[in-house]
């Protein structure tokens, strides 16, 4: 890492290059290490390190964005003139009104571990034997990312941030079964291996023998896993204004209205107590909680600063890197806890699936927000509110606005889980849906 | 003074290969090693409403060493390329290979290869990377334009990309390869909406339109501007479409979209790594394991698929794969039975020894999407061969197939795609449907779906257009790997026909 001094001259030693209207720097400095395993040893072990820098300059409403991953003043210089060549070579966008000012932004201390290449084999070796101890198949993964992020403006934007994390994924293969388990931390020390290894386990014991069973419409209890999976495309065509404006979201026209159920208040917090902190967007603007969804009713969506001036609204800290068109995505939401316990949710289920993981999960119309996917990684039949026995994977299409609706019971707590790359954890509940439409079963 | 866009600053090849030999000779001791240092341009322009909303151009300098030794691999990567920068990277991947060697259990064999010294160079007539920005802005915007027919459209979109990758590459064995791969690509989108209801079309292809490692040329010839009003009509006739109807049906799949079928349900599938759970830990596991190798029936008898790293202009296309195999054709299933997977040297040399039977050497489909990446196993061209050419079925025209179709539906260009994680049960959405009555194309359909076990559909198959309507549909998104990687990868299809499958499986 390079720390925050040598960053800002970097950055202020490239922005000095431009002689633009406005001009942005995105600085990034990363080393990160990756322990794989699969049949029972490790297969893949790699580590990697680079930087990049990638400029974005405005003359008069035309954008021009070039990178390199060099910092050495000939490497600057010449991504500043290619961007500006490419700004020059532009068309004007209209929407385009400003690159945004500075604003206080809550400083985060930098918080770096380094994983030792035996400090992961060791996180996978605790897996592999707990497999073996019954006879299983362990494969996964013991991920290590450090990352230093800045951000500078010829505004006088400047923001940096430096982090990192530890992640242990496992899936465990019996013959006819697997489970899922994973954990991520700041440090090596924090992920729980033993932990991961025996869910893991337990998960591929229950699941051996799976029966079939008929598709069709069936309650379900998703577990955390399975919910942030659904949630993902929300994330993405939900509240985000590009989308929502276009009039292309689920949410399009409906701020204000009732939009799911009564239960159901979506949050994206930067500053969560269980996630690694972000304080500020890919423009060095602050971020801090936002409440999208409050009892169901559509309170605010996700801007960036081109959205935000474009249409008259208040910038949420959402952009992304430039060049964006995906639209501002909003990146630690989650569907705030509700009262009731897991286990009481399953005693309420009459007769319904649990899910532990969603898997291929793809929007097959985005206006209406009904996705396809299967289950994966051990699913059960439950009635009269007991696991009766595991059951074959199904493929699901389902709406995610009338799953919304169709919410019966929230845990009563979150659980942190890893995004498998990078620094960054989501939060999810697991969730009673009355409502579920499994259209085919698939073999095993 | 900017250098140019594309314009790569190292790409002096026998610098680069010396620099490779260099890092190389540093390697102690080792039972194989190899150094890749890759530099990789790319340009983006996309356009948005009339608008260019995304304009970059971004470059890429680094290198890998890859060391075998004790049996387990080490792999370390930096753009650091100083002596110190190179020391720490070696020390780097040694100290994985000391990790990685304490939980052992078996050790990594290679089949044999021949050195081999050579260049390769994706031939294209016009470098996309030396044709004014101002020209393909121009083309972008008009094709942009054109796709406004209607005051229900409501997003327009049109979009260029272009990528070159220099690789250099040099192993143990005394390989020294230089490779320049070049890829462009280029395509229309249309938005219709019309209150709850959203259509798109895409030209000629959805997700960034056609993809081929090709030149400037294949822009030229896609004559974006001359089609995106056709297919903004088709997004706006679709608002008000019957829905694709529910049952079981005959299927035509256009070209467009059989390259994704044959991506999702054979490509993926016929990964040896897969077959071995190396991927069981993320995208997970193959359906075609080892012991139906020569003899499951995995399509019909007209079924015939092949991997090809050498058809011009395909997008898996290229000399040498990221071992230094040299690219090939294999048969992966012939006349329906399933023949062979895609290989790589170690796990091929597993294959050896679970199945006798098969004594054949890695068939060249390693690749890394960059210098920071494993090289593992990717598709290349995976392809359904054209009717007619294989020794069995006869080569179709489209038009004879809808004439020979009593009831069915015509399904083209992929909007929605799913396949469980051993590959066998899919789920396809296309952005349009006609049905087919009597012989004949009629009434326009939306929101079409199909659904199937993937043995059962290529069974199914009982007819494929030939080489006339066949084309290498690229497909540069393929994603594998912990850490992920991007991959662009090709298929040849034609249209092909598909008895009795589950159609509109989706409540709408």
């Amino acid at each position: 890492m390079l720390g925050e001094e040598k960053l800002k001259q970097i950055a202020q030693k490239a922005l000095s290059f431009s002689n633009a209207y406005q001009a942005e720097v995105l600085l990034s400095v990363s080393g990160n290490a990756l322990t794989r395993f699969a049949n029972n040893q490790i297969h893949q072990n790699v580590a990697w390190k680079n930087l990049g820098i990638s400029a974005r300059v405005i003359i008069d409403k035309k954008i021009g964005v070039a990178s390199t991953n060099a910092f050495d003043n000939e490497s600057l210089k010449d991504v500043i003139a290619r961007a500006t060549e490419l700004a020059n070579l532009q068309e004007p966008d209209p929407g385009f009104v400003s690159l945004p000012k500075p604003q206080k932004i809550i400083k985060v201390s930098d918080d770096i571990h380094h994983a030792t290449e035996e400090e992961m084999a060791a996180g996978a070796h605790i897996v592999i034997k707990k497999a073996q101890k019954e006879n299983l198949i362990a494969s996964g993964a013991y991920a290590n990312d450090v990352s230093e992020l800045a951000v500078a403006n010829s505004l006088g934007v400047w923001a940096h941030h430096a982090g990192s994390s530890c992640n242990l994924s496992t899936i465990v293969l019996g013959k006819d079964s697997s489970g899922f388990a994973a954990d991520v931390a700041r440090t090596p020390s924090e992920v729980n291996a033993e932990l991961v290894a025996e869910t893991a386990v337990q998960k591929t014991l229950e699941s051996k023998n799976p029966q079939d069973i008929e598709p069709g419409e069936y309650e379900v209890i998703l577990e955390p896993q399975a919910v942030s999976e659904m949630m993902a495309f929300f994330q993405w065509y939900g509240p985000n204004a590009r989308i929502y404006h276009e009039g292309a979201s689920p949410l399009s026209g409906k701020m204000g209205t009732q939009v799911f159920g009564k239960n159901i208040t979506i949050i994206d917090d930067p500053f969560h107590e269980s996630v690694f902190p972000m304080p500020f967007d890919f423009e060095g603007q602050p971020k801090k909680a936002i409440t999208f969804i409050k009892n169901g009713v559509l309170e605010n969506i996700a801007y960036d600063s081109y959205h935000a001036l474009k249409y008259h609204q208040k910038n949420t800290g959402h952009a992304l890197p430039a060049p964006n068109t995906m639209g501002p995505i909003p990146l630690h939401m989650y569907i705030a806890a509700g009262d009731k316990t897991r286990d009481a949710m399953i005693n309420n289920v009459k007769r319904g699936l649990l899910v532990t993981r969603l898997w291929y999960v793809r929007v097959l119309n985005p206006k209406m927000l009904n996705v396809t996917g299967m289950t994966r990684d051990a699913t059960f039949l439950i009635e009269n509110g007991k696991i009766i026995r595991p059951v074959k994977n199904l493929r699901f299409n389902q709406s995610i606005p009338e799953a919304l609706n169709n919410v019966v019971g929230i845990e009563n707590k979150l659980t942190p889980l890893a995004s498998f790359e990078g620094e960054m954890i989501s939060l999810a509940p697991t969730l009673h849906i009355s409502k579920w439409e499994f259209s085919s079963a698939t073999l095993f | 003074m900017c250098t140019p866009i594309g314009y790569n600053k190292n790409a002096n090849s026998d610098i680069m290969l010396k620099k490779a030999e260099n890092i190389l000779s540093k390697i102690p001791s080792a039972d194989y090693a190899d150094v890749r240092i890759v530099d990789q341009s790319s340009e983006d322009v996309a356009t948005k409403d009339g608008v260019v909303e995304a304009l970059e151009s971004s470059q890429s300098l680094g290198y890998n060493v890859r060391i075998l030794k004790d049996g387990v691999w080490g792999f370390a990567a930096s753009f650091d390329l100083s002596e110190k920068g190179i020391d720490e990277t070696i020390k780097k991947a040694l100290a994985i290979v000391k990790a990685s060697t304490a939980h052992k259990t078996s050790n990594v064999q290679l089949d044999e290869l021949e050195p081999i010294i050579d260049s390769y160079k994706t031939p294209i007539k016009e470098d996309p990377f030396q044709v004014p920005m101002e020209e393909k802005i121009k083309i972008l915007l008009a094709a942009d334009n054109a796709q406004k027919v209607s005051d229900k459209i409501a997003v327009t979109q049109a979009s260029y990309q272009a990528n070159r990758e220099r690789k250099y590459f040099v192993s143990s064995i005394g390989s020294k390869i230089d490779q320049d791969i070049v890829w462009t690509g280029a395509g229309t989108d249309t938005t219709a909406v019309d209150g709850p209801e959203l259509q798109n079309r895409s030209y000629p292809n959805s997700f960034r339109g056609q993809n081929q490692t090709r030149g400037f040329e294949l822009v030229r010839e896609l004559e974006l501007e001359k089609h995106a009003p056709k297919y903004a009509q088709e997004a706006v006739e679709l608002l008000t479409a019957d829905t694709c109807p529910t049952g079981e049906f005959d299927i035509i799949l256009d070209g467009n979209q059989l390259a994704l079928q044959i991506h999702e349900s054979c490509g993926h599938a016929v990964e040896l790594d897969r077959v071995l759970g190396y991927e069981a830990s993320y995208a997970g596991t193959s359906f075609l394991t080892t012991e139906k190798l020569f003899n499951f029936q995995y399509g019909s008898d007209i079924v015939n698929l092949t991997a090809d790293a050498t058809i011009p202009g395909g997008l898996g296309t290229f000399g040498y794969d990221d071992e230094g195999v040299p690219a090939q054709r294999t048969y992966l299933v012939k006349e329906g039975k399933f023949q062979d997977y895609i290989t790589s040297r170690d796990t091929v040399s597993k294959l050896h020894d679970l199945n006798p039977n098969y004594n054949k050497k890695s068939n060249g489909t390693v690749r890394a999407s960059s210098w920071s990446r494993l090289p593992m196993i990717r598709m290349t061209n995976i392809n359904l061969e054209p009717g007619g050419e294989a020794g069995t079925g006869k080569a179709w025209s489209l038009d004879e197939m809808i004439a020979d179709t009593k009831y069915g539906i015509f399904m083209s260009t992929n909007r929605s795609w799913s396949i469980d994680d051993r590959r066998y049960n899919f789920q396809f959405g296309t952005e349009i449907a006609w049905e087919i009555k009597d012989g004949k194309l009629g009434r326009m359909l939306k929101n079409p779906t199909y659904q199937g076990i993937t043995p059962q559909f290529w069974n199914s198959c009982d007819a494929i257009c030939g080489r006339p309507e066949w084309t290498v549909w690229g497909t540069p998104n393929c994603g594998k790997g912990q850490p992920s990687q991007v991959m662009y990868t090709g298929h040849g299809a034609s249209p092909a026909r598909f008895k009795k499958v589950k159609v509109g499986v989706v409540k709408w």
